[in-house]
């Protein structure tokens, strides 16, 4: 009778950890571990690798810092499903990059304003100008997070077109002798040629002309080229008129539906592939890695570093399956800003530190100190010798026994460690000579491509990836309105607007594609479009873009 | 019948099983009612910063807001749709199947279906929604066969059509389920005494009078209690199915209370409002248990309270 007593007794003690002991991944505040190491965690709100636990440059680092940081990424989840998730708990990792929950995170009392702290970490505080951590305050005046990226010291060095653009194959634009295509007609003809020519791969496979990514908010894919096509840069929810300082709606505009109308055309003609609305992002990805795909538009980061190493560890550069862009516009002869110059300062989400944190000097003790120089080298290029080689004029470059190593997913969970949502800098190195990491060092950069880009960039007689589009200095001090629109939520009727027009462009635009008869499609879309109110969401907009024109004017 | 007293030896007799009734009541009153305390946030501005005890209260806005939305009336069609379509489905299959794998004669054969009938279940959503959407895309196993056998002149995206949305995932539903909701009934008809069998036989009764006759009246309890439970579930037609094999081109028919619930509490951060569509869910399935349950009691058939 008593063991009963005892074991259930046992049960209630173990169901009541079970109560208390829910929190998991919470913060350990920079716990010292047995090494004298303070143990930090960060959770970033975007698809990351983790990496290994002993991982050779973290290792390096936490010797030269004495702190680590254990990184967490976004899995499975969408960014707000996340942070919804973190808020709703009430515990939070020590380092976080909420990315478009960031206000959220502010508004629910999670951060920590780090203004009164900046002065004391002179590293942190030279990141930015006067004036661009004023842009960072929020409603209550003070600073919650650091913009970790596009910060440029010294002269920039771009060398990846690291933004959106028409893409094709380079063995496209080889078998028709390298062209000049400037229009949507002359890149989907170019497209229709090249498949009828050469309906499959040199193993058979079949060839997919063109593709569009729809997954969830990756629909950029498909949504948002009018902007680009009228020749206007990246604000990503809408077009500003630089003379008239009016936001325009790029969703209604004649290049918008010229540019369906075309996709509705080709989709018709089966060079569209049919599989575009309904494949996930994974299968996209997959698609692109088997070096099927002819082109598509999409952002650079959003495939070259899963697809575009695919492609290459598979050898398939060697068919002429890499992508460069093309400098497309609506009509011929108009100027492009597929690429702007100048960093954008992201104002909407950066690093931040939580109220979970308790010891939140050692933590911006160790953003401060891997901005020093030497460990930056460390994070962006590696170890001296082992991941990149100096030469007698100081410039630094690698070997192709390293370029392949820094290609591999399991050498870099093993041994690099970017701490890559920490704040860097780009553009060149204090030393005045290498560019702060090596996809932008030009000699490395050109070094390290395989023959099907090199003979590509050498017929157009470029040497870059941005060199095919060309640059374009920022529009001007609002530049990129993207970064509000990102922040607005249903609580104002323009955040309201802006989610329904999400829905119904969602919905509509590949039934636009995809309709028999486009004229019909459209105006359905139209229609439809109209009754989310866009104009609610467009007078806020114009409301930020005169806020902005008038905050920068203070510093003239 | 008059309640016998209960008494001191009673309670001595009793003493484990009144424990392990504590700690279950213990249990269900942290895990089931505690956490109810959050429906305040439903009438609620609710603010994580304020938390529960200091957001303002703001009555029904939240509940008008929600019925205002013809997004969310939507959802309710899409979620009773289904949830209908998959009751019916897998309640009739699951029976037919018991029924059809009892009057196979083999022993071996019969465990060895059995078996293999119920292994879906183990699998995750996850898993089945990814072979469905492998199998059902334009290269996929199903349009290959389909073209090959000239029933399609060329391959049809299952996913970019609203109306094979709802087919698809009863399909799922039944796949998956049936095996496994057989062995309730499959259990319940070994329990038939097997001199009623016999009886009928020697009254002459083929195979089809005795399933007619014996079997479906012998597990009429067992079918009944289960349907009035899985009405109840109507409305848990399902997340990760819709939530994976959804995309914006069938989003009309493809969302559910609960992808509305995450869309709005989690996503938007409008956590009163996911509150109040969660309230509504759970008081509708209240609702349905209670109306036909009372429908069984008048008929006089059996019944879970």
């Amino acid at each position: 009778m008593k063991k009963k007593i005892v074991s259930a007794l046992l049960v209630t003690t173990m169901l009541s950890t079970v109560v208390t002991g829910c929190g998991k991944q919470a913060g350990r505040g920079g716990a010292v571990n047995a090494d004298g190491i303070k143990e930090f965690t960060g959770f970033f709100a975007v698809p990351g690798n983790e990496l290994n636990d002993d991982n050779d440059v973290q290792k390096i680092l936490a010797e030269k810092t004495g702190c680590t940081v254990k990184e967490t990424w976004l899995t499975g989840q969408t960014a707000e499903e996340a942070i919804g998730t973190l808020i709703a708990s009430g515990e939070y990792p020590d380092f976080i990059e909420a990315g478009n929950g960031s206000v959220q995170m502010y508004e629910a009392g999670a951060l920590v304003a780090l203004d009164d702290y900046l002065d004391d970490y002179p590293n942190i505080k030279n990141f930015f100008t006067e004036q661009e951590w004023d842009s960072l305050r929020q409603s209550d005046g003070h600073i919650y997070w650091i913009p970790q990226f596009s910060n440029i010291q010294g002269e920039e060095k771009a060398c990846e077109q690291n933004d959106e653009a028409f893409w094709i194959q380079t063995r496209v634009l080889e078998w028709a002798g390298y062209p000049k295509i400037e229009t949507m007609d002359e890149y989907f003809d170019l497209i229709e040629d090249y498949v009828e020519a050469n309906p499959t791969m040199e193993d058979g496979t079949e060839n997919i002309p063109y593709t569009i990514l729809c997954d969830d908010w990756r629909y950029f894919c498909l949504e948002n080229a009018p902007q680009f096509l009228d020749g206007y840069p990246n604000d990503g929810s809408c077009i500003v008129d630089p003379e008239t300082k009016t936001v325009i709606d790029y969703n209604t505009t004649p290049t918008a539906k010229k540019y369906f109308e075309k996709l509705n055309e080709e989709y018709k003609k089966g060079i569209v592939d049919p599989e575009s609305f309904t494949q996930s992002y994974d299968e996209y990805i997959a698609k692109l890695s088997s070096g099927r795909v002819c082109g598509m538009i999409d952002q650079w980061w959003d495939f070259a570093f899963t697809a575009g190493d695919a492609i290459k560890t598979a050898g398939l550069d060697k068919e002429g399956c890499q992508y460069v862009p093309l400098p497309i516009t609506i009509e011929k002869g108009m100027k492009n800003q597929w690429h702007n110059s100048g960093g954008v300062l992201n104002v909407s989400s950066g690093l931040a530190i939580t109220t979970s944190c308790e010891d939140v000097e050692g933590a911006l003790q160790f953003v401060n100190d891997i901005l020093d120089q030497d460990l930056l080298n460390l994070r962006l290029w590696g170890v001296e010798g082992v991941d990149y080689e100096v030469d007698e004029n100081g410039v630094f470059y690698r070997t192709p026994e390293e370029r392949k190593n820094c290609a591999d997913t399991a050498y870099k969970a093993a041994h690099l460690c970017p701490y890559s949502y920490f704040p860097r800098w780009e553009g060149t190195s204090t030393d005045g000579i290498n560019a702060t990491r090596p996809e932008n060092q030009p000699g490395e950069f050109y070094d390290g491509l395989s023959d099907n880009l090199k003979k590509c960039f050498d017929a157009y007689g470029v040497e870059t990836y941005v060199d095919m589009l060309g640059t374009t200095p920022p529009p001007g001090d609002w530049y990129p309105m993207y970064t509000f629109s990102q922040t607005m939520t249903t609580s104002t009727p323009g955040g309201t607007a802006w989610n329904k027009m999400g829905e119904v462009k969602h919905e509509y635009l590949p039934k636009v594609v995809m309709a028999d008869d486009f004229e019909k499609g459209w105006d359905e879309y139209m229609k439809v479009y109209n009754d989310c109110h866009p104009e609610d969401f467009l007078k806020e907009m114009q409301e930020e873009l005169d806020r902005r024109i008038e905050a920068a004017a203070k510093y003239k | 019948m008059k309640a016998k007293s209960f008494t001191k030896t009673d309670v001595k007799h009793q003493k484990v099983l009144l424990i392990w009734a504590a700690i279950i009541t213990v249990y269900g009153i942290i895990f089931y009612y505690v956490p109810l305390v959050g429906w305040l946030m439903a009438f609620q501005n609710y603010k994580p910063v304020t938390g529960i005890l200091h957001s303002q209260f703001i009555g029904l806005d939240k509940f008008k807001m929600l019925f205002s939305d013809v997004a969310f009336l939507r959802v309710i069609r899409n979620t009773l749709a289904m949830g209908i379509i998959n009751l019916v489905a897998t309640f009739i299959m699951a029976i037919v199947f018991a029924i059809l794998l009892n009057e196979v004669a083999s022993k071996g054969g019969k465990k060895v279906v059995q078996t293999i009938s119920y292994l879906p279940h183990f699998l995750s959503w996850i898993i089945v929604a990814g072979i469905l959407h492998d199998a059902l895309s334009a290269s996929g196993i199903i349009n290959e066969l389909l073209v090959h056998f000239h029933i399609f002149a060329k391959p049809i995206d299952f996913f970019a059509h609203e109306k094979y949305f709802w087919p698809i995932v009863a399909f799922a539903n039944v796949w998956k389920e049936t095996g496994w909701n057989a062995i309730i009934y499959l259990a319940a008809i070994t329990s038939i005494d097997p001199s009623l069998y016999e009886a009928a036989a020697i009254d002459g009764a083929g195979r089809w009078a005795k399933i007619k006759n014996v079997t479906l009246p012998g597990i009429k309890p067992t079918i009944m209690i289960l349907l009035l439970m899985n009405v109840g579930n109507v409305l848990n037609a399902g997340f990760e199915i819709q939530y994976i094999l959804g995309n914006g081109l069938i989003q009309k028919v493809s969302q559910t209370i609960d992808i509305y619930v995450l869309k709005w509490g989690i996503s938007q951060m409008d956590y009163a409002l996911g509150t109040a569509a969660g309230i509504f869910k759970s008081v509708v399935s209240i609702v349905l248990i209670v109306f036909f349950n009372n429908m069984a009691k008048r008929h006089g058939e059996e019944r879970l309270f």
